[in-house]
């Protein structure tokens, strides 16, 4: 393949915008994993159920897309909630850390991400359905490179998500809370913080976010029951990069995935797109697992 | 129900007294007549069934060392499988090499790509790890499934049944044999690592790793055994599964929802408990298999049902019988005593 300047710059353009998809998610991934110490297997579930109740939202019911996204994130927001204390809030109780606990958590959350893309493919099916939005503005032309208007929402978007959350993290009281809680929960606790209410706080955000993803990359591709698993993988793969528990470290994370993943299917081979992000990961493991922007983070004895 | 599970135990544990291999020869030959049994009552169908039971209970018997001994998160199992099955099917095909030669080699490159899945650990711990390992497992799937030399979309098929001299093992009840003794020598020899210094030295590592370094243990070498070990099982599996009949082999095999019910075995029989891994793997398949017609709901029972072991019966199978047992025995040893003393 011969070099060219300008569809390089496209591809980097593209990855861009879906790498900052890859990067809310994996704030959430994030937060989950400061806030109860576990790895949330099934987000990528939950990034699913957002889309789908996106289109819902706004196909069947015809509300308009803004309102469609606001409503699927808080329905997923719900959904997270109810997972938190059904489920894993008997876990968390029975002990936390990497022992036989920590597995059990991991097997649970394999578990309930299977079972919830089922009850996606008995509701909604296995087909992949398209999910049109008209966006009422013109694609932006850059050079020659045209740049659908879903792509530039979602980076719009999705900035505009990352700057509420870092707003409403460090300055607002209850943002306050949410990292202290983050940071240790037995001293929050004592500080007179409802621990377990704000445990349930982080999850549904996240899963918030998550369902905002779903929605916002439902017009660039479609919406199928199977989108969960991959997304789950690269989100990790960007959380991991970046360092966990950062938040410019889960954008800069999730762009730099979507660019090495897009460069990869242009220059390498297109067919194997889905495994360049794993390659990152693994490579960032072995080289430095706290990523680029996390702290080392010490053995406790 | 308990009682008659310890009275078994204790015959097991006075023929073991004449010889450790005594009650495995036993139970060897009773086995060797199953499935004529099996025909006789159910139908020929039902050996292919048992057949499947056998190469899950290798499976199963493996993730166990890796996960229950030694304590390491690993969620990629299937990976190793796929590598075992693919390498062994490949090399019959397309270089003619008889299976008694082909499957040693699939299991030498699964053991090589265990030691790449095993290297993570060395640095990883808990949910990273399994992420690694889920990573690598996937990217194993999506290579077979995108590469045609792999099979991609339409599978590999008319792979070689293996032969002796000029008999084929081709039929079902034949295959057995090979199956069942592939999985007696695994669950032997599970033991026999289990109850040796290197399993000692896994159970250590599960338990505290900064205590077992302390003690002399050298930890990323045993961790990195635990993955090796655990592939030869796999890779003995899936090359064992390449051979089956009726030949066949398609990326549909090694999907996530296989490795969900590879898991909801080991944790059904209880994590770290030999036992429970074989009847949870004997117990999965076949329901997996009976549950055929309602294959939508599969994975959502399947999920549920692993959520809610995990939640509510931590320890499976194996661990409630074995606390039953030990509870048992601790009374009875306890009376015995009392009426010593009167």
């Amino acid at each position: 393949m011969d070099f060219d300047f300008e569809s390089l710059l496209a591809f980097i353009i593209f990855g861009v915008t879906i790498g900052v998809v890859y990067g809310i998610v994996a704030l959430g991934i994030s937060l989950i994993y400061s806030g109860l110490d576990i790895v949330h297997f099934a987000h990528g579930e939950i990034y699913m159920f957002g889309a789908f109740l996106g289109l819902v939202l706004s196909q069947q019911l015809g509300i308009p897309y803004p309102g469609a996204m606001i409503g699927a994130m808080i329905l997923a927001a719900l959904l997270g909630m109810f997972i938190e204390r059904v489920f894993y809030r008997r876990l968390t109780r029975s002990g936390g850390g990497y022992t036989v606990a920590g597995m059990g958590m991991i097997i649970c959350g394999f578990g309930m991400s299977v079972a919830l893309m089922n009850v996606a493919f008995l509701i909604w099916g296995a087909d992949a359905e398209p999910f049109p939005v008209d966006f009422g503005i013109e694609p932006l032309e850059i050079n020659d490179i045209s740049i659908p208007p879903s792509y530039l929402l979602t980076a719009v978007v999705s900035l505009c998500l990352m700057g509420i959350l870092n707003y409403f993290l460090r300055y607002t009281k209850i943002g306050l809370a949410v990292r202290a809680v983050a940071h240790n929960k037995d001293i929050a606790f004592l500080m007179g913080i409802n621990v377990p209410l704000f445990i349930s706080l982080i999850f549904g955000l996240a899963c918030a976010l998550a369902a905002a993803a779903g929605v916002l990359v439902g017009p660039m591709q479609s919406v199928q029951v199977e989108m969960g698993y991959l997304m789950l993988l690269k989100a990790f793969a960007a959380a991991v990069v970046g360092g966990f528990g950062s938040l410019p470290g889960a954008l800069i994370g999730g762009i730099l995935v979507g660019i090495f993943e897009n460069l990869g299917a242009a220059y390498i081979s297109a067919s194997h797109k889905d495994i360049y992000a794993f390659l990152l990961l693994i490579l960032v493991l072995m080289c430095r697992p706290a990523g680029l922007f996390g702290v080392v983070a010490k053995v406790k004895a | 129900m308990i009682s008659f599970i310890t009275n078994f135990t204790s015959v097991i544990e006075s023929l073991a007294k004449v010889h450790r291999l005594l009650p495995w020869l036993i139970a060897y030959v009773l086995l060797l007549f199953l499935p004529n049994l099996i025909t006789a009552t159910f139908g020929e169908y039902y050996v292919d069934l048992a057949n499947r039971c056998c190469l899950f209970i290798l499976l199963a018997v493996g993730l166990n060392i890796v996960k229950g001994f030694c304590g390491q998160v690993t969620v990629g199992h299937i990976g190793l499988y796929a590598i075992g099955a693919v390498t062994s099917a490949l090399l019959a095909q397309n270089y003619g090499l008889p299976f008694w030669l082909s499957a040693p080699l699939a299991i030498l490159v699964t053991c090589l790509a265990g030691l790449v899945v095993g290297l993570p650990s060395v640095r990883l711990e808990g949910a990273y790890l399994a992420l690694a390992t889920l990573g690598l497992g996937e990217s194993v799937r999506i290579m077979i499934a995108v590469t045609p030399a792999l099979g991609s979309s339409t599978g590999i098929m008319m792979i070689p049944a293996p032969t002796i001299g000029d008999y084929v093992i081709e039929s079902f009840d034949h295959y057995f044999y090979l199956v069942m003794t592939a999985a007696i020598i695994g669950i032997y020899f599970s033991f026999v690592i289990l109850n040796s210094s290197t399993g000692r030295a896994f159970k250590a590592i599960r338990e505290d790793v900064i205590a077992a370094s302390v003690s002399g243990i050298n930890v990323p070498f045993y961790k990195l055994l635990a993955f090796v070990i655990s592939a030869i099982y796999a890779g003995l599996a899936g090359a064992l599964f390449a051979h089956m009949p009726p030949g066949y082999l398609h990326h549909n095999n090694f999907t996530v929802i296989e490795m969900v019910t590879l898991l909801l075995m080991v944790v059904l029989g209880g994590i770290g408990n030999i036992w429970g891994g074989v009847v949870g793997a004997i117990v999965v398949t076949v329901i997996y298999d009976q549950t055929k017609d309602y294959y939508f709901y599969q994975p959502l029972i399947f999920g549920v049902t692993m959520v809610f072991l995990v939640v509510f019966m931590p320890r499976g199978i194996g661990g409630v019988i074995e606390q039953a047992i030990v509870k048992r025995k601790f009374i009875e040893k306890h009376e015995e005593q009392n009426l010593g003393t009167s």
